[in-house]
C-alpha cells in the first residue's frame, strides 16, 4: 500500500509541473509591463526596475520559468502589494477557512448524492425516483450564489435559524457550535450542485450494475433486496462513482469562491476575488497555484481510496 | 434527423425545455423592439419600487432603474455571452480534438497531455486566473469561460475522430490523393459536427452559469452594462431589505439553465442506445407475474414440478415468447437434463423457477412452479427469498461475471449461508472453508481469502458450486456450469455434481447444449426448441433412438471420437425468432420431413412409447420401437 501511495505521489510530479507551466503561461499573458502589474500602479520606478531584475525579465522565457519555479519551491510566492504581506502567509491563513467550508460541503454532497442516486435507481420510475430526479434537475440548474442568497433570506433573515454571514460570531466564543451554526448554510449552498451531479451519476452507475450477473447471483442466494442494493450493487457502482467524487471535489473547492462571497466567508476564494479587483497579481498567482496543488494531492487520495475498494487495481 | 426530433418530442420534459428556451431566446431577440424603459436611466427617488407597481411591472432597482427592462436586456447579454463562449470553446476544442485524433502519434500525445493538465485544474480557478491577468470585463470573462471549456470539447471530439480516422472512407480519400486539410473538412467534419452540437447542448447551460458567476463576482460585465450575473451581484447589498431585486435576475438564470438542461437531457436520452434497448432498466427483485389463466393444479408427490410455464419478454409493443408452456419435474436424487440450442428458452425456464428472470422486460404469463405442492409463481417476495439459495440453489455459467468482483470468495460463501441461517462469523468462515474443501479446491484455508479475479475459471466454477451447496439445498439448477471450461475440468466438475447427487440425494436440473454431458450425468432429458419441449424421456432411449427430427439432427451435429469419417450435418437455417413464432411446429422450416400438416394448428406433446414424449406428427421412430 505504502508503495502504491509513493508511486502515485511520484506520478503527480509531472501534473504539478504542468500546472505550474499553465499558470506561468497565463501570467506571461499580462498585457503591458509585468512589474508594474505586480507592484500596482503606485509603484516607484526604482522598485519596478528592481523587480524586473529579480524576475529576470531580461532573460529568455525558459530560464525565467525556472527562476520563478525555484522561488516558489522555496516557499517564496512573492509579496502582495495590496496587503503588504508575504503571499504564502496570507494564502495559508485563508486556506484553512476554505478547507473547512469545502470539506464539509464535499462530505455532504458525497453522502447525500450517493444516497439519492441509490434510492432513485432502486425505485426507478417510482415516486421517489421522480421526486429525486426533479430535485436534482433543480439543484444542478440553480446558480449556487443565488441559492445562497435565497437561503440567507429564508433561514437567516425570516426563520433566524442561522447567522446571516461570516465564519465566527462577532462577539462570543469561537467554539464548535458557533462554527457549525455559521457553517451550515454556506456548506449546504455549496454542496447542492455537486450533490445533483453525484446523484445523477450514482443513479446511472447503479442501474448499470443492477443488470449485472453477480446481482442475479446475490438474489439467487437469497440475499435480502436491501442488501443486494446497498451492499452488492452500491459497492460495485462505487468503482465508477469515486472518480466523479474526485472531479466534484474540484468543483466544490473552486465553487467555494461564490459561496465565500455571498456568506462573507474568510477563505481563499474571497481573497482571490479581492486580489483580482485590486490587480494584485502575485496574490492571485499564489492562491491559484496553492489550491490547484492541493487538488492534485486530493486526487491522489481518491486514487488510493479506489485501490482500497477495488482489489483488481494492482497496488 | 426526423426520427430524432420525433423522439425528442416524445420526451415531454425536453419539449417543455425547448419551448421555454425558445420563448426566452425570442424575448431576447425582440427586446430592442419592445416598448421598454431605458435600462440604464437612473431615477433615485423611485428606487426599490415593489413588483407590479405602476409603470414598473417588476419594480425598480437600487438606482431606480426599471427591472423588467434591465432583466430583458440582461438576459439578452447573458445569452449572447453564453452562446458566444460555447461556440468559441466548441470551435477551438473541436479543432484541437480533430488534429489530435487525425494525426495521432506524437501530436496526439503532446496535445492530450496538455489537455489532461488543464483538466487537472479546478476549473473556476483557471477562469479566475485568466480574468486576473486580462483584467475584469465581460469580454475577458467570455474568453476565460471559453478557455476553460476547450479541454472538454477537445477530449470528446478527439475520441470520436480517432474512431473515424481509421475507417475505410478516410483511407479511400487518402489514397485518392486528397490533402489532409480537405480530408478533415470534407470527410471528418461532417461526421463530427453532430457530436459537437450535442456536446454544446449539454454544456451551454454551464457556460451561461459560469459567465453569470464571474459577473456576479464583479469580474464580468462592468456597470452600467449589466448581464444577469452582475444584476444579481449589485442586488446583493439590498438582499435583506429588497429581495425582489435579487429574485428577479436569479430566477431568470434558473429558468434559462433549467430549460437548457432539460433539453440537453432530452437530446442525450434520445441518442442513448442503452435507453432504447432497455439496458438501463432496473430488474425487480422477482419476476413480474401476469397470469391470464388459472394456475394449473399441483401434482402430488413431486419435489419440483413446472406446469405449463410461460415466460415472455415485453419490449415496447413486441412480445417475445421465450418459454411457451413448459412441463418438467424432478425428484430427490434425480438429474434432469434440459438441452437445446442457444435461444431455445432453457435458461429462461430455469430462471423462471425462482423468479429470477430480469423484469422488466420479463413477465411470467402462465403456468405454475410447484415446490412440494406449493405454487411459487406469484409467491410473495419474502417466500421466494427464503427458498432461494436455501432449498433451491443455482449454479450459473461464466463465474467471472456471476461472482461479485469486489468481495472475497469467502465473504460470498459466508453471505450465502448467513442469508438464511444466523451463524457467527468464525463458524461461518469455517463453514466456507469446508465448502471449498467439498468442491475439492486445494488450500481452502488460503483460497477463502482470494478474490474471484485471482482464481482460474475452473476454480471459480467450483466456488459457484460451493455457494450453491452452502445451505444443503434439495434442488440445484445448474445453468450450463461447464460450458466455459476445458474438458478435463468439465469432467471433474460433472463427477463432483454426480457424487453430490448420490451422497446427498440432490435433485438436479442440468441445462446444457452438450449431449455428452447429458449422457454422463442425467437419467432423463428434455429437448427444448423455440421455448417448448419437443421431446422428453430417459436419456438412454433418446440418445439411442431420438424420435423428434430436431433431436436427431441436433445429435448429428456432435462429432464423435474414434468413429471415423462420419458426416457432420449442421441444421440448415436458424431457430425462429420468438416474437414471430410460426403456426404449427416451430421446427417445420428447418425439418427435412416437414409437410403442410406440420404448419397448422397446435402440435401437442404426446406419449411416444413407454416413457417418452414427443411433439411431432411424424416421429423418426415408431412408438413400438421406442417401447423396446
Amino acid at each position: 500500500m505504502a508503495g502504491y501511495i509513493l508511486k502515485r505521489l511520484i506520478s503527480a510530479i509531472p501534473v504539478l509541473f504542468g500546472i505550474s507551466i499553465i499558470v506561468f503561461i497565463i501570467m506571461a499573458m499580462i498585457p503591458g509591463d509585468p512589474a508594474t502589474a505586480i507592484l500596482g500602479s503606485y509603484a516607484t520606478p526604482e522598485n519596478v526596475e528592481k523587480l524586473n531584475r529579480d524576475l529576470g525579465l531580461d532573460k529568455p522565457m525558459v530560464q525565467r520559468y525556472f527562476i520563478w519555479l525555484g522561488n516558489m519551491l522555496q516557499g517564496d510566492f512573492g509579496r502582495s502589494f495590496s496587503l503588504n504581506r508575504a503571499v504564502l502567509d496570507e494564502v495559508l491563513d485563508r486556506f484553512g477557512a476554505t478547507l473547512i467550508l469545502a470539506g464539509t460541503a464535499f462530505v455532504l454532497c458525497s453522502i447525500l448524492g450517493i444516497a439519492a442516486g441509490v434510492v432513485s435507481a432502486a425505485r426507478q420510475y417510482g415516486l421517489a425516483d421522480k421526486a429525486i430526479t426533479f430535485a436534482v434537475l433543480l439543484g444542478i440548474s440553480i446558480p449556487s450564489f443565488f441559492l445562497g442568497m435565497m437561503m440567507i433570506l429564508i433561514f437567516a433573515v425570516k426563520l433566524r435559524w442561522f447567522p446571516v454571514s461570516g465564519m465566527w460570531p462577532i462577539y462570543g466564543a469561537r467554539d464548535l457550535p458557533a462554527l457549525i451554526s455559521h457553517l451550515t448554510l454556506p456548506a449546504f449552498a455549496l454542496a447542492v450542485v455537486a450533490t445533483g451531479v453525484i446523484a445523477r451519476l450514482s443513479r446511472s452507475a447503479m442501474l448499470e450494475v443492477l443488470r449485472q450477473d453477480f446481482i442475479r447471483t446475490a438474489r439467487a442466494k437469497g440475499v435480502h433486496e436491501r442488501s443486494v442494493i446497498w451492499r452488492h450493487a452500491l459497492r460495485a457502482a462505487m468503482v465508477s462513482i469515486i472518480p466523479v467524487l474526485g472531479v466534484q471535489a474540484g468543483f466544490v473547492l473552486s465553487g467555494a469562491v461564490y459561496i465565500e462571497m455571498v456568506f462573507q466567508w474568510p477563505g481563499v476564494g474571497r481573497m482571490l476575488v479581492g486580489a483580482i479587483l485590486k490587480r494584485d497579481i502575485l496574490l492571485v498567482q499564489g492562491g491559484v497555484v496553492f489550491v490547484a496543488a492541493c487538488y492534485v494531492l486530493f486526487n491522489i487520495a481518491v486514487d488510493v481510496a479506489q485501490s482500497l475498494l477495488d482489489p483488481r487495481i494492482k497496488t | 434527423m426526423m426520427a430524432f426530433l420525433k423522439l425528442l418530442a416524445r420526451n415531454r420534459l425536453a419539449l417543455g425545455g425547448l419551448i421555454v428556451m425558445g420563448l426566452v431566446v425570442l424575448l431576447a431577440l425582440i427586446t430592442p423592439l419592445l416598448p421598454l424603459a431605458d435600462p440604464d436611466v437612473t431615477d433615485t427617488p423611485n428606487r426599490f419600487k415593489k413588483p407590479f407597481s405602476e409603470s414598473a411591472l417588476l419594480g425598480t432597482d437600487h438606482l431606480g432603474r426599471d427591472l423588467l427592462s434591465r432583466l430583458l436586456w440582461g438576459t439578452r447579454l447573458s445569452l449572447a455571452v453564453g452562446f458566444a463562449a460555447a461556440i468559441v470553446a466548441a470551435t477551438l476544442g473541436a479543432a484541437i480534438g480533430i488534429i489530435a485524433g487525425f494525426y495521432g502519434g506524437r501530436t496526439d500525445n503532446v496535445i492530450m497531455r496538455g489537455v489532461d493538465m488543464l483538466m487537472a485544474f479546478p476549473y473556476i480557478l483557471l477562469a479566475l486566473a485568466i480574468v486576473a491577468v486580462l483584467g475584469p470585463g465581460l469580454m475577458n470573462a467570455l474568453i476565460a469561460v471559453a478557455a476553460v471549456n476547450i479541454p472538454f470539447f477537445a477530449r470528446n471530439i478527439r475520441g470520436i475522430t480517432v474512431g473515424i480516422a481509421h475507417k475505410e472512407f478516410v483511407d479511400a480519400a487518402r489514397l485518392s490523393g486528397m490533402t489532409d486539410a480537405r480530408i478533415i473538412l470534407t470527410e471528418l467534419l461532417p461526421n463530427v459536427i453532430p457530436v459537437i452540437v450535442i456536446a454544446m447542448s449539454t454544456t451551454i447551460g454551464w457556460m451561461i452559469l459560469e459567465t453569470a458567476g464571474l459577473s456576479f463576482l464583479g469580474l464580468g460585465s462592468q456597470p452600467p452594462q449589466a448581464d444577469l450575473g452582475s444584476m444579481l451581484g449589485e442586488a446583493r447589498s439590498a438582499l435583506i431589505t429588497n429581495p425582489h431585486t435579487s429574485v428577479v435576475p436569479g430566477a431568470m438564470i434558473l429558468i434559462i439553465v433549467m430549460a437548457i438542461n432539460l433539453l440537453g437531457d432530452g437530446v442525450r436520452d434520445a441518442l442513448d442506445p442503452r435507453l432504447k434497448s432497455g439496458a438501463l432498466l432496473r430488474p425487480m427483485p422477482t419476476t413480474m407475474v401476469k397470469r391470464t389463466e388459472a394456475a394449473p393444479e399441483a401434482k402430488p408427490d413431486t419435489l419440483l414440478a413446472l406446469r405449463g410455464l410461460k415466460t415472455q419478454f415485453h419490449v415496447k409493443d413486441r412480445v417475445y415468447k421465450a418459454v411457451g408452456g413448459v412441463d418438467l419435474q424432478v425428484n430427490p436424487g434425480e438429474c434432469l437434463g434440459v438441452i437445446g440450442e442457444s435461444g431455445s428458452g432453457k435458461s429462461v425456464t430455469a430462471l423462471s423457477i425462482m423468479g429470477l428472470v430480469a423484469s422488466p422486460p420479463g413477465v411470467i404469463t402462465g403456468g405454475a412452479v410447484h415446490y412440494k405442492g406449493k405454487d411459487l409463481v406469484g409467491a410473495p417476495y419474502e417466500k421466494l427469498r427464503s427458498l432461494r439459495g436455501d432449498r433451491i440453489a443455482y449454479i450459473f455459467q461464466d463465474p467471472l461475471a456471476t461472482l461479485h468482483p469486489l468481495y472475497t470468495v469467502g465473504d460470498q460463501l459466508i453471505e450465502a449461508a448467513r442469508a438464511h441461517h444466523p451463524i457467527d462469523k468464525s463458524a461461518a468462515r469455517a463453514h466456507a472453508i469446508d465448502l471449498l474443501k467439498s468442491v475439492r479446491i486445494p488450500n481452502p484455508e488460503q483460497r477463502v481469502d482470494s478474490y474471484p479475479h485471482e482464481m482460474s475459471g475452473g476454480m471459480r466454477q467450483r466456488v459457484g458450486i460451493a455457494m450453491a451447496l452452502a445451505n444443503e439445498p434439495e434442488v440445484i439448477i445448474a445453468d450450463e456450469p461447464t460450458t466455459a471450461l476445458d474438458v478435463t475440468v468439465q469432467a471433474q466438475i460433472l463427477s463432483l455434481l454426480d457424487d453430490l447427487r448420490r451422497e446427498r440425494g440432490l435433485a438436479i436440473i442440468f441445462i446444457t447444449h452438450d449431449f455428452g454431458v447429458v449422457a454422463q450425468l442425467c437419467e432423463r432429458v428434455a429437448v427444448m426448441y423455440a421455448g417448448q419441449i419437443v421431446e422428453e424421456g430417459p436419456t438412454k432411449t433418446i440418445l439411442n433412438a431420438p424420435a423428434h427430427p430436431y433431436t436427431s439432427r441436433l445429435m448429428a451435429c456432435v462429432p464423435e471420437l474414434g468413429h471415423g469419417r462420419r458426416e457432420l450435418a449442421a441444421i440448415p437455417g436458424l431457430p425462429p425468432v420468438v416474437d414471430k413464432l410460426p403456426e404449427g411446429c416451430a421446427f417445420a422450416e428447418r425439418c427435412h420431413k416437414a409437410n403442410d400438416t406440420c404448419r397448422h394448428g397446435n402440435i401437442e406433446l404426446v406419449r411416444h412409447g413407454a416413457d417418452n414424449f414427443v411433439r411431432c406428427i411424424a416421429p423418426e421412430t415408431a412408438a413400438q420401437e421406442a417401447c423396446q
